[in-house]
Order: structure tokens, then sequence, then C-alpha cells
């Protein structure tokens, strides 16, 4: 592609092009252009045509479609062609830092993006003047081309901040320095000496002070790894005058947005964060600085307002203090009790104060303040640093903090009584205040788990919060009616069990609030208030002390579904859950009238789920209705199939994808409930669940299988006699599950159930070809989970159909094929098996194989019959293998092309462990004992004598007392 | 590891989880691009000149020159001098050699060694006839012996080894008023000769110089004991076989009577050769316990200095890199309490260090043993210094939380553990290294929370896509033959 007006001509034609908004002129100029980029020349056209085009439009789309090809094509792949010419590539390299400099910030942006991604590959040893024509211009004096400069070194350097140190990235970081360092340092103190030239030049000022902040953050990356010999020894000069612009203060700079942060905040911010670095990685030779910066950082914080826009700058200046106080050499610093009055005073205080824009929050966007204030994700804000400072700052003074603040909340509370319509924030602070001063120990499941032992929570809750919760008006002062709640959530284990007792139906009442923080934050304590542990691991609160306010609190939790907003509220939905966990027979006689309203509220979120959360509970609360019902009386099972089968029907029928697998584990549930013979409603709809569309959705398997299983287990012969034609439909159901690496072991349950519960005669059919299908995946695709749930499988068949039904089986598919499977599988792998059920199925299996299948005895297979039985023994006495070849351990990943919607498990439809075998050995050890026993007595002489010569002594053994626990003797 | 028994091998595929022993221990590292300014003590090693025996007359300036040609005539001169037969011509060529080597700025080390000096500058060494001459070409090599590996490599190639071991019987030594002088400077001398790592000297050197080493580090004189000291912490950074040979003279018991010293400058130098015997193997870590150093390292991880609170939680980190016997030594002489102590106090390169000492802990750790490491509240602080500003010792600490998980796991307690990483803020911090630049540590922080902190995390099934099929029961193709 040669460089001439032609292609210029063309080339600027298919980038106004790949502007058009309609994609059928804009697609095929995008792929014409990528098809071209291979092509020698191709970027220094574009670049021709960036710096000559007179379209400013033109020029821009140049400009990104030039770092789009950079990107894509600049990295050398190993292996794989080399995608730029290597003159290109010097010619690119030659002329961009220019390019960059000269064009206009939009287009300069853009290069600085190209250059960066460059200089990660080439820089330094593949370009190696790029430092040096960098630092050449930082003595033009013209800061346009300075900040391009700077731009471009902050995007090459920030990856400082978070490399690993190695030997190369730190040569790197040393050639840097030796060419970087001085002329920097050179230029941050003549900028700052041309602040005061200028400053009463607005704009002359803005330029120099973005350049300071650039400066600021290329100190921070150059300084990240370690203390650089030069920075070292030129602290004094960096600190000085980091420490005077902390303290600088220009009217002109500052700004009259209130949201977005303005140039002076920005620098500050940085420089707190390099005080912050210093402090933290430098302590030794920061020192002498230190408390300088801590008078300055703590005034600034004194003279800084109120308004979103010093947000960043605040919380970083209040993280610095922070970690500063709690190091013990930096403590006299603070521990003056006029220092440690005026923090508390002049910093914690006002930035614990209820802001305008939070007051807006609480109102108008109800969910995100409930995220903020209850989820803790609140990490950058000023509450937030300010707690942090009094966690801090208690490490050393906790006595005189607390006496500090107790004045404050006194004074508060004392401001607030005088007039609680107007000065109802100071309450709020107060609160906080004690909030953040009580806390020193949180988690979510229990609240606050250590507190300060100083502050009386009691006391505080006594006289400040149960005036709040007990005031009749339950709408007045929402935001101190949410705090006073939240108190009782957050101190839950720190408060006696009457006050918690006091407190219910107070909570209660609030769950009828119409502000929504206030009774989500109701509807949240009561459901943590649920789950608190009593004495010998029951809850704390007991259903007998609920009586009283159990159908208020069933009401009001409904109620408040139905307030606007809350509509499906997942902490209401979530309360009921636990609720009806907790009241357990107590909701018996309300199940009627709530089933209804449960299965309405079910009907309308299923046309379009969109709180996941919120349906999840909604669910477990089905699940719990159900169970706790029907425990009580197993026949009300039909009432709830009556009133939940329409719903599910449309659920099924629309494929709400979603709730699908919930449907199928509810059913599951009601089926198990079942005691006499399957329903026709379930067998109407049990070849739909054979469906292949059904069984793509990960999310179903699981669900699905549980629920088959449930048919086999209720249903068997019912299938076997009415549904007959559907078998070979469940076995391809199984097939397909065992090809699958990762829901192997769901085709084993269900094949488990087929087998252990189908009559034997409606599957002798497909026996051998069920066998033939396993060993074709044991052949191709073995893997430890597969292995493990063979074994099982086989030796379940052995318990049900017997030993030599094994052998046979086994033998007819291929001749010696039994011998094969004991000696490569079982005897080698059985050790691997995992789970007391499998492990007992696989001991009465083996032992079965040892004495009742003759071919084990008479046949070639004898010489298998010793190590199976010391296998078995290992099986008893040995620790499990969990080894796992190397080459398995990521199958999970490997094998999972899509991550699909994942399956959603609801704790409440729960199944218990099921065990095949039971009762009817309750110790296979003994089962071993005397099976062994009838095989002697059958062929005297000669278990002995195999058990002696071949049998090692350590099993022999624990054979020996098996026998003696069985009192029985082999001859 | 100079052997690989079963031991060895059992350990790395169980224990340190495929990690290497070796590379769990020596982490001091080749990296040696240094953006620091060189250390304080280490830096007075590098280059002390001998520039006056005696009460001397300052330079003159003629050698203060970097002109090439003044300086190679000075060079003639000595030369022509010192192969003179005449004592005191000779005298003066070592006199002027040694001065010429002693200026501050460029001594002209390589000239001299090209000028062919060294081998007569050897020879004079054996003159026990005459002592002035004997002892300016000591001071002549020894100023070479201090310049790069290469330059020491010449000195011990032209074999001054054996000469200075001999000279160290000189009667001058002890009845000459400058004895202690002297004998400073020969010390000195035989640090250097030690010192250098590219190439390590040989082994046969190494051989004649320790008896020398080990007895003056019996002597009652502090520099001399720092630079004996010096001496045995070069020596012993480096392969494990070096290390033997130092262990074999049976030195570490006075070593460790020196880390009750008062004097940093002795202090240092002991802790260092300790910390490069503690980091080879298991046998020679235990070498070091047998002789107590175990009971002198609590006092040093709380000296005064964190330079020495560094070096001692590295010995530490070391120490804790061992099997569980180790790790339980570490518990009976008492030193995870200052050890939490240095994770919650110190610096932050000590902080660092300990971060180390805990990994290593809990990776090869019995459960009992991790147990034991978070009551005494190490966790706590490993969790306060997930804010550190430093990639690599925030994945370390990761490392640590995940070696105590599984721990917990084996214990049936992660929900116990899950709270209490929440109590203490670990979780607030865990998941905001999920924004973590580096991909490293975002991936491990985030493996955390998915495992250990996700409500949904044991829900999630993955399994392959399914495909079309009509699931229609039987085996396609009936293999011809099995055979597992």
């Amino acid at each position: 592609m040669e460089l001439n007006d032609g292609n210029l001509q063309t080339l600027t034609e298919y980038l106004q092009k790949t502007l058009s908004p309609d994609p059928a002129v804009r697609r095929p100029a995008e792929k014409f252009l990528e098809s071209v980029e291979g092509t020698q020349n191709y970027s220094i056209l574009l670049l021709t045509v960036l710096e000559k085009s007179q379209n400013e439009v033109i020029r821009v789309c140049a400009a990104v479609t030039f770092k789009n090809y950079i990107k894509r094509n600049w990295r050398v792949v190993e292996d794989e062609p080399n995608k730029i010419s290597d003159p290109d590539r010097t010619a690119i390299k030659a002329n961009i830092v220019n390019l960059m400099l000269s064009s206009p910030e939009q287009i300069q942006k853009q290069l600085s993006d190209a250059i960066s991604i460059i200089g990660r590959e080439d820089f330094p040893q593949k370009w190696p003047d790029l430092l040096t024509e960098m630092v050449t211009r930082f003595q033009s004096g013209d800061f346009h081309i300075i900040n391009g400069i700077l731009r471009t070194a902050h995007s090459l350097f920030k990856r400082y901040r978070h490399e690993f140190k190695s030997n190369e990235l730190w040569s790197e970081i040393k050639l840097v320095l030796d060419t970087f360092a001085q002329p920097l340092t050179e230029l941050f103190k003549a900028t700052i000496d041309l602040c005061q030239t200028h400053a009463t030049d607005i704009n002359a000022l803005k330029v120099l002070f973005s350049s300071l902040t650039l400066i600021s953050k290329l100190f921070y990356s150059l300084n990240f790894q370690d203390l650089p010999e030069f920075f070292e020894d030129n602290m004094e000069t960096w600190m000085t005058n980091f420490h005077n612009l902390l303290t600088l203060d220009n009217k002109l700079l500052q700004t009259d947005d209130e949201e977005e942060a303005g140039l002076l905040e920005l620098l500050k911010s940085q420089i707190c964060d390099n005080a912050a670095l210093y402090a933290q990685k430098y302590d030794e030779e920061f020192q002498p600085y230190l408390p300088r910066f801590v008078t300055a950082i703590w005034n600034l914080l004194v003279t800084t307002g109120q308004e979103v826009k010093y947000d960043l700058l605040v919380s970083n200046a209040i993280q610095f203090l922070a970690s500063v106080c709690e190091r013990p050499h930096y403590k006299h610093l603070f521990e003056d009790q006029n220092v440690l009055t005026s923090i508390c005073e002049k910093v914690i205080v006002p930035n614990m104060e209820f802001r305008s824009a939070d007051e807006e929050a609480f109102e108008d966007n109800s969910e995100e303040y409930i995220i903020r204030d209850l989820e803790g994700s609140d990490i950058d804000t000023r509450r937030r640093a300010a707690c942090d400072l009094v966690r801090g700052l208690c490490k050393f003074f906790e006595g005189p903090v607390t006496g500090i603040f107790s004045g404050y909340v006194s004074s508060m509370l004392t401001e607030y009584a005088k007039n609680p319509g107007v000065n109802w924030k100071h309450k709020d602070a107060a609160i906080y205040l004690v909030t953040s001063l009580a806390s020193k120990a949180q988690t979510q499941k229990h609240g606050i788990t250590q507190a300060n032992e100083l502050v009386n929570l009691s006391e505080f809750f006594v006289n400040h919060i149960l005036v709040d919760l007990k005031s009749p008006n339950v709408n007045e002062f929402p935001v101190l009616k949410a705090d006073a709640i939240k108190y009782v959530m957050t101190f839950r284990s720190q408060l006696p069990k009457e006050q918690l007792l006091e407190t219910v139906p107070l909570l209660v009442a609030h769950l009828q609030a119409e502000s929504i923080v206030q009774h989500t934050y109701a509807a949240h304590a009561l459901e943590r208030l649920f789950t608190m542990r009593g004495a010998n691991n029951t809850t704390l609160i007991t259903p007998t002390e609920m009586a009283p306010f159990t159908e208020q609190l069933l009401n009001n939790l409904f109620k408040s579904l139905a307030i606007p907003g809350s509509s499906e509220n997942e902490y209401i939905m979530k309360a009921i859950m636990r609720s009806f966990s907790l009241l357990q027979e107590a909701i018996v006689p309300y199940i009627p009238t709530l089933i209804g309203q449960l299965t309405h509220k079910l009907l309308l979120v299923s046309k379009n789920p969109s709180k996941p959360h919120f349906n999840h509970y909604l669910f477990e609360s089905l699940c719990l209705s159900i169970r706790i019902t029907c425990k009580a009386n197993p026949d009300t099972v039909n009432s709830f199939e009556e009133a939940l089968f329409p719903v599910f029907t449309e659920i099924l029928q629309n494929d709400v994808q979603e709730f699908v697998p919930y449907v199928f584990q509810v059913m599951s549930l009601l089926l198990e409930i079942h005691t006499s013979s399957i329903p026709s409603s379930y067998m109407a709809l049990f070849p739909h669940l054979l469906q292949p569309a059904l069984w793509e959705r990960t999310g179903n398997i699981p669900p699905l299988v549980r629920l088959l299983q449930a048919y086999l287990e209720k249903g068997a012969a019912t299938i076997a006699s009415a549904a007959a034609d559907k078998i070979p439909g469940l076995l391809g159901v199984f097939q397909k599950l065992i090809a699958s690496k990762a829901n192997d072991h769901q085709g084993f349950y269900l094949l488990n159930s087929i087998v252990e519960h189908m009559p034997p005669d409606s599957i002798t059919q497909y026996r051998k070809q069920i066998f033939i299908l396993l060993f074709q995946r044991l052949q191709s695709s073995k893997t430890t989970k597969f292995v493990k749930s063979f074994l099982v499988f086989i030796n379940l068949y052995c318990v049900k159909y017997g030993a030599i039904a094994l052998q046979e089986i086994f033998d007819s598919i291929q001749p010696k094929m039994f011998g094969m499977v004991v000696e490569k599988i079982i005897i080698p792998e059985v050790q691997k098996v995992s789970g007391q059920v499998e492990k007992k199925i696989c001991a009465v299996g083996i032992t079965k194989i040892l004495t009742e299948c003759p071919a084990m005895m008479d046949t070639e297979y004898t010489k298998l019959w010793s190590p199976l039985l010391q296998a078995l023994i290992g099986l008893f006495e040995l620790p499990e293998d969990d080894s796992i070849p190397d080459d398995e351990h990521f199958i999970d990943i490997e094998d999972t092309p899509g991550y699909q919607t994942a399956f959603s498990q609801l704790a409440f439809a729960g199944k218990k462990e099921h065990d095949p075998i039971g009762d009817a050995v309750s110790n296979p050890k003994i089962l071993l004992a005397q099976s062994l026993h009838k095989l002697s007595t059958a062929c005297p002489g000669r278990v002995p004598s195999m058990l002696s010569t071949s049998l090692p002594a350590e099993a022999l053994q624990y054979l020996q007392g098996y026998l003696q626990a069985a009192t029985v003797q082999l001859v | 590891m100079p052997t690989e028994n079963l031991s060895d091998k059992r350990m790395s595929k169980f224990k340190n989880k495929g990690k290497e022993p070796t590379k769990m221990r020596d982490r001091r590292i080749a990296e040696c691009v240094e953006l620091r300014k060189a250390h304080k003590v280490e830096g007075i090693m590098k280059r002390r000149n001998i520039s006056s025996v005696g009460d001397e007359e300052p330079l003159s300036p003629e050698y203060n020159t970097d002109n090439k040609q003044v300086i190679s005539e000075a060079i003639q001169e000595i030369v022509a001098n010192v192969n003179n037969e005449c004592p005191e011509k000779q005298r003066q060529g070592c006199q002027a050699a040694r001065k010429l080597l002693s200026r501050e700025r460029n001594p002209p080390l390589k000239e001299i060694v090209e000028a062919g000096l060294l081998t007569r500058f050897v020879e004079f060494l054996g003159r026990n006839d005459d002592p002035t001459l004997q002892f300016e070409a000591a001071w002549s090599l020894t100023n070479v012996a201090s310049g790069t590996s290469w330059h020491t490599q010449q000195v011990v190639e032209h074999g001054a080894v054996p000469a200075f071991i001999a000279l160290l019987a000189s009667p001058m030594l002890n009845i000459s008023e400058q004895a202690v002088g002297y004998l400073r400077n020969l010390t000195w001398t035989l640090s250097n000769l030690c010192r250098n790592k590219n190439p390590f000297p040989r082994f046969s050197a190494v051989q004649q110089m320790l008896p020398s080493i080990i007895q003056l580090l019996h002597h009652s004189d502090k520099s001399i004991l720092s630079d004996a000291c010096w001496a045995i912490s070069y020596l012993t950074d480096g392969p494990n076989e070096r290390i033997d040979v130092v262990i074999k003279t049976g030195v570490l018991p006075r070593l460790v009577e020196l880390l009750g010293f008062e004097e940093l400058a002795v202090v240092t130098p002991a802790l260092r050769s300790i910390g490069n015997i503690v980091s080879g193997s298991d046998l020679q870590t235990q070498a070091a316990i047998d002789a107590g150093v175990l009971s002198a390292l609590p006092l040093l991880m709380r000296h005064p200095k964190s330079s020495v609170q560094k070096e001692a939680a590295w010995a530490v980190s070391n120490i804790a890199a061992g099997p569980c016997q180790q790790i339980q030594q570490l518990i009976t002489c008492g030193l995870l309490a200052p050890l939490v102590d240095l994770l919650r106090n110190g610096d932050f390169k000590t902080q660092r260090e300990a971060v180390w000492a805990v990994t290593n802990y809990t990776s090869g750790g019995t459960v009992d043993q991790v147990v034991h490491l978070v009551k005494c509240g190490a966790l706590e602080a490993i969790l306060n210094l997930l804010q550190a500003k430093d990639a690599k010792t925030v994945l370390v600490i990761l490392d640590a939380i995940n070696n105590i998980f599984l721990a917990a796991e084996k214990l049936g307690e992660v929900d116990k553990l899950c709270l209490l990483v929440e109590e203490v803020g670990g979780l607030d911090r865990i998941e905001f290294l999920q924004n973590h630049e580096n991909n490293a540590v975002y991936r491990a922080a985030q493996a955390l929370i998915e495992k250990y902190f996700s409500e949904d995390g044991d829900d999630q099934c993955l399994t392959t896509e399914a495909t079309d099929s009509n699931f229609v029961f039987g085996a396609s193709d009936v293999q011809k033959r099995f055979d597992f």
C-alpha cells in the first residue's frame, strides 16, 4: 500500500463510512479496513490521515482506529506471524510522540493510549529513546505538551503500583529513575514557581494544577515498589512542596460544582495518598516529616466543607490519620487531650452527620441506601472513614475518646430534645457515633460480637432507642426510627434477652411503616433476631414466647408486601421464611390463608422474575408451609397440590426458566410425602419430564434427577405397568447424563434408583445395554468420580440381583470381563469410594462376590479371591484414598464451555440420605465374617488355606477380629 | 537440597503443596537490582580503604588525580621499586602503591593488577625479616581485595590466602603497638576475601581461612568480631554445601552467643549468618536450633533497631518453612508472641518478613499448630496487613489465609473461621481486593470469597452443554474389546 493521494483518499472514504449509523454501510467498511490492516504502510497511511486531514471528525476517527489497530496487533505472540512489519513499527515509534504532542486533546488521549500499549511491549529495550525524547519536552515550556508527556508517562508507569517485584521490573524502574527522576523534580519545582507567577490567572492555574496532579501521580508510581535512592536524597524538596500544596488554598480554583471534585481536591487527595504510602512503607525515612503532615491533613479536614465533591479527599485524608494513629511510635501525636478533642469535634463528628444527599437517598433511592448502610458497601464514604478513625483512636485512647464522645452524644441529644422536629439529625449523628464507638467486631450473621465496655449499650437502648420504637406514630421521623431498629439489629448479641423480647412487638408494628427503609429494617431485624441461638443450640426466641404476636407478625409481614415499592422486597420475604421456620406448627392454622397469598405472589412474579433473592425465599417459604403442615397431617399434601399445581403448570408451560428448577424441587418434596401409590396427576406429567429440551439446561438437572428418583421410589410399579414404553426414554436420560464428566454422578443416581425400585422384569431387556454403555465410558474417559460411582452401582446391582447375575452379565458381554473388572477396577480403586452408605454398599457387594459366586472359587478368577478380600479389608480399615490424578483436577472447568444458570438448591426442600441396604445389614464386617463362615462350611478346608497362603499378616489379623466379633470360626 | 531422600519428596508433595522447600526458603533471592541506597551497615563493608597506618601526612595531590598519564607513570615507578633488590626501594614501592590504592575516588585497582604487582606483594607477605615491608604489601593487597569480585579473585589466585594466614602468626601482631589495628585490618581483609558470590571463593581457600576466622571470632575487640562475623555471613550466603563447611567448624554456639552482644556491628552480621544457616537444609536448621538460636531470637525480634527485627523475622520465616517438628520448637521457645507483635507494629520491611513466616508456618504446620498460631492473634494481624501497598505481600497473606482455611476444613470449623475473619474486618478487605489491579491478587481474593464466603457457593453445578439428541437409549457401536 503506497503512501499516495489515491490511497489516502480511499482510506478517508472508508473511515467516513465506519461512522455511518446504517449497519449496511458501516459493517462492510469496518470489514474492509480490517482486511487491509495487515498490509505494509497501512498504519502510516492512517497516521497521515490523522495528521493531515482537514476534517476534524475524520482525524478523531483515524486516531481511534489507529489505537484499536495497535491494541489488536502490536503484541508479537510466540509462534504467530508478526502482524506489523518492522519498518512500520520503527516509523510509528519515530513519529508518534511528536504527533501526539501536536494534536488537540481528544486525539492526544487516543495516541497517548496507543503509546502506552506500545510501551508495554517495547519499553525500554526496543524503544530506548522514548524516555529521553519525553524528558526533552519538559523543557518546551508549553504545558499542553508537558501534560501530554506526563499523561503518557503516567499510563506507562502506573503498573509499578501493582506488579510483583522482579529483576526485570526493577531494572526498568531503575532506568526510568535515572532518566526521569531529576527532570521530573525540576519540573515539579518549576511548576510550583509558575503557580506563584500566575497566581491570578485562572486559565494558567488550571493547566499548572493538572500538571501538579499528574506529577504527584507519577511520584506515587515511581516510589511504590521501594524508596528510590534519588527520592530519598530529594525527600526534602518533595515533601516540603507537598506539604505546602496541602495547606494551599486558592479562591480561583474553588469550583461551584457540588458533586464533581475540582483540581485542588484532586491534587490534595493524591498528596494524601503519597503521604500515606511513605508513612506505611518508608516509616524510618519519613518520620521527620510525618508530624507536619498529620497537622496539615488534620487542618485540611477541619476546613473542608460537606459537599460531595470533597468526599474522596476527606475520606483519603481521614484514612491517612486512621492508619497513623494506631502505630505505637506516633501515638504521642494524638495523646494530648486537646488534640483528641479537636479531632473528635472537628473531624469525626462533622463527617458523621446525615447530609442532604443521604436524606435524598433515604427517601428516593431506598434500595441503594439499604445496600450501603446495611451491607457495608460504604467502603469509601465519609462515615465509614470516620468510623475507621474512631476505631484506630480507640486502640490507644479508648477511655479518653469514649469520654469525649459521651459529652458530644449527650449534647447532641439535648439539642434534639429541645426541638425534635428541627434537630432530629443531631440524634441520628448521636446514634451513629455510639454505634461506631461501641463496635469492635461485627458480622452479618451475629451483628456486633465484641463491644466497647465503656459504652453502656443497654442503658442507651432504654433511654434513647426504645422511645423511638415505642412512638405511637410509626411514620414520624422515619430516619430515627430506622436508626433505632438498626441499633437493635446491630447490638442484638449485646442486649439482654428481655429487651429483645420487648422490641419484638414494636418491630412488628414498624413493619407497617410507610418508609421503605424503615419497614425493610424492621423485617430484617426480626429475621436476624429469629436466627439467634440460645442455650442448647435452639433458637433464642422460642415459638412459645412468640405466641402472643404470631398472628400480628404474619399479618404485618404479608401486609408490608403490599406497601408501594416493597412488593418484591427480599428482606420481607426472608423474614417470612424465617418466621415460618421458627414458629413451626404454630403457623399451621394460618397456612390455608397464607398459602393463597404466597401462590398469588408466585403467579405475579412468574410473569417477570426480577428479584432472584425474593423468589428464592418465596419458594423456601412454600417448602416450609408444606413440610410443617404435612408433618402434622400428611393428608393435607393434596390441598397443597390443588393450590400449587395450577401455578406450576403455568410456569412449566410458559417455561419460566428461573423458576422451573424450583418447581421440580417443590414437586419432589410433595411427591415424597405421599405414602400410597403415585397420584395420576404426577403420572400425566411423567412423559414431559423426559423431554430433551428440559435437560439441556444445567440448572434443571439436579432437581429433575431428584424428581425422577421420587417417581421411581413411589411409582416404579405404576411406571412398569402403565408407562413401560417410557422406560427407554428414562434410560436415555441416564445415558445422556453419564456421557458428561460433570453430570455422570447424576446419571448414576438415576440408575441406582432404577435398579433399586423397578421390578426386575421390566428392565431385564436393557441390562446388558446399560453395562455396555458404562464400559464404553470407562474405556474412553475414565475419571475418579466416574469410577467411584461405577463401583457403587455394580455393587448395588450385586446386592440386588446377586453375585452370579453380575458375573454372568459381565462375561456375556466379553469373555473374562468379570475378572478384568475385579482386577483392574474393583481391587485397585475401591479404596477411593467415599461416603458411609456408598462404602457399605461396596462392602456388602464385595462380600457377596467373595462368598456367593462359584466362579471366584473354581475358575481362573480364583487368583483374585485373596486380593479382593484384602481390598475389602482395606476398605474397612485404611483411611480413604482421596488422591486424584493430576490431570483430573480441573475437569469441571475444562468441560464447561458455557456457564449456564446455576442450580439454586432450596434448603427447606432438603432430602434425607437414602440407604438402600438399610437395617438388613447393620455391620458389614460381621456380614463378611458370617458369609466366609458359610462359605467355609460349604467347602471345608479351602478358605483357611487360601487365607494362610496369600493374605498378608496384617489383613489376616483384622479378619480374625471380625470372626471373633461374629463368634464364628472358619473350617 | 543436596540429597533427595524420601521424606523430602513427601514434603514437597504434601506438606508444601508442590512448593520446593528450598524455594520457599531461599528468598534472599538473586534479585540484585536495588532501587534503595545501599544499606548503611553493608555500605561500610564495601570500601574502607586503608590509608593512614599510624600517623602519616595526607595524600599528596599527585595521587589524587584522574590523569591517566600521571597514574601510569606512578605505577611504572612502583613496579621499578618493587622489583628492585634493595629493601628500602621495595618498602618505598609498596608504600606508594598502598597510598595510590587508598584514594577515595577511582583507585587504580585494575592498573595495579595488570602491572603484575600482585605476585610480588604476595611474596613480600612472607618476608618475616622485614615486618614493615610485610604489612605495606598486606595493605596494598587488602585495598585491591576490597574491590569487585574480579579484584578479590585476582588476589586469591595469586596465592594470597595462605600468605595472609601465615601473617596472622607474625610476632608483630603480639608485640607491636599497632597490633590491634593490624589485626583489625587483616580480619577485614579476610572478610573481603570471603565476600563475593560470582563466583564464590574457592573451596580450598575457604578451608584455609576458616580456622583463623573462627579464632578471630573469639577475640575481644568488637571491630575484629564484627568483621569475622561478616566473613562467616558471606561464607554462609550460598548453597548448602558451603553452609555445611561452616557448621562443621562448630562455630554455631559462638554465633548464638554473639547474637546476645550489645554492639549492633556484631549482632547484625551474626544474625545474618544465622539467617543464612537456617535457610539451608532441615538438618542445618536443626543444628542452629540445637545451638540455642531460638532462645536468642525473641530478644532480637524486640530489638530497638528495625533492621535487626527484620533480619530476625527473616530467620524465623525460614525456620517456619521447615518440618512441623521445627515449627513446634518455634512454639515451645515462645517465638509466636514476638512474631505477632512484629506483624502488628513492625516497620513495613519487618512486617513483610513476618508475613512470610506466617505463610510458611501455615503451609507446613499441623492443624493444631495452625490453630495455635491463630489463637496467638496472627490471623487478625495479617488481615490488617491486607491494606499493604505491596502486591506480593498481599498475595502471600492471601496464601496464608487459604492455608488457615484448609486447616479449618479439616476441623470442620470453616464457618467459625469465616465469622472470625469477618469480625475483624478481613472479609471487607478481601472483598475489596477483588478490585486489585494485579491479576494474581484479584484471582486469589476472588477464589477465597467464592470458596468460603459466597452463600450460593455450594449450589453451583457446572456441566457440559447438552446435545440435541433425543435420549434414545442404547449403545451405538459396541466396541470390539474392552480393556481397562
